[in-house]
């Protein structure tokens, strides 16, 4: 079975770019999911964390994260934003292994993320630290 | 001009964690982590037991800021959080910030908050800082 590419990545690996556009629908489905009567309206702009958090999607999967059904936990976020995002706007997402390394035998990686529309604008930043268990340094 | 201050609390809010919840969470983001959703896979893991996603809390604290923040949260705010306990379906988090410090060397004063949430026996799922600019 191949290695997942969180075990084989360097540091600077780039992920993407991922292109994100969020629906209405889903920007619906993402409010109900996080959200309650009390919770703002967002009109027609994103919740603040969804893109990030579609972006994290792609980025499991991309790092074979839970395909081999390694134990990984969710253990720092970064993120700012520049501006608002529409729903229905197109984002893309550059990626990359920013940092990585192993301590008794667990896998601490973080990746970072630059958002920008379709003119090139950065419109924000992310930064995602995991840690992957059982992992140990080659 | 703003009235903010040293000192002044965000408006927190209370919610519950349900696993209803978590997996329309997961059905949203896309995230189907098995740690969140799969019982039996949950149960092999340190935490014995399915867990919430942390993005899902931090959402939580991320609507703290647009509350308070409506006009400039989403146009230059930033947060920087660690994920310092698990939360199980069934527990209830609070969300919690407060400001800092404000910094007026820029061209616009930015707020400077500590944020987080927290579990009902008082432990941090959640905790970080804020910086968000004021109008």
């Amino acid at each position: 079975m191949a290695e997942p590419l969180i075990s084989t990545a360097n540091i600077g690996h780039k992920f993407g770019p991922y292109e994100v556009i969020t629906t209405a629908s889903q920007a619906v489905a993402y409010a109900a999911a996080v959200g309650d009567e009390k919770s703002p309206d967002y009109g027609d702009h994103l919740a603040p964390m969804t893109v990030v958090a579609a972006v994290l999607a792609n980025l499991v999967e991309d790092l074979g994260l839970y395909e081999l059904r390694l134990q990984t936990v969710h253990v720092g976020q970064e993120a700012g934003w520049d501006r608002k995002i529409n729903v229905g706007e197109t984002i893309r997402a550059d990626a990359r292994l920013a940092a990585s390394s192993f301590r008794r035998g667990n896998h601490f990686a973080t990746i970072s993320v630059d958002y920008s529309d379709y003119e090139g604008t950065q419109v924000g930043t992310s930064s995602t630290t995991i840690i992957v268990s059982g992992q140990d340094s080659e | 001009m703003n009235n903010r201050a040293v000192g002044d609390s965000l408006r927190g809010f209370v919610r519950e964690i349900t696993q209803s919840r978590v997996d329309a969470y997961a059905e949203a983001s896309g995230d189907h982590n098995p740690i969140h959703v799969d019982e039996a896979f949950a149960s092999t893991t340190q935490f014995g037991t399915r867990i919430a996603h942390g993005m899902l809390s931090l959402a939580f604290v991320t609507e703290m800021l647009v509350n308070e923040f409506p006009n400039t949260w989403h146009s230059g705010g930033k947060l920087k959080v660690r994920f310092s306990a698990p939360v199980v379906p069934g527990e209830t988090v609070t969300t919690y910030g407060e400001i800092t410090s404000i910094d007026d060397t820029g061209k616009k004063p930015t707020a400077i908050c500590k944020v987080g949430c927290k579990k009902l026996d008082g432990v941090d799922a959640i905790l970080g800082r804020a910086t968000v600019p004021l109008e």
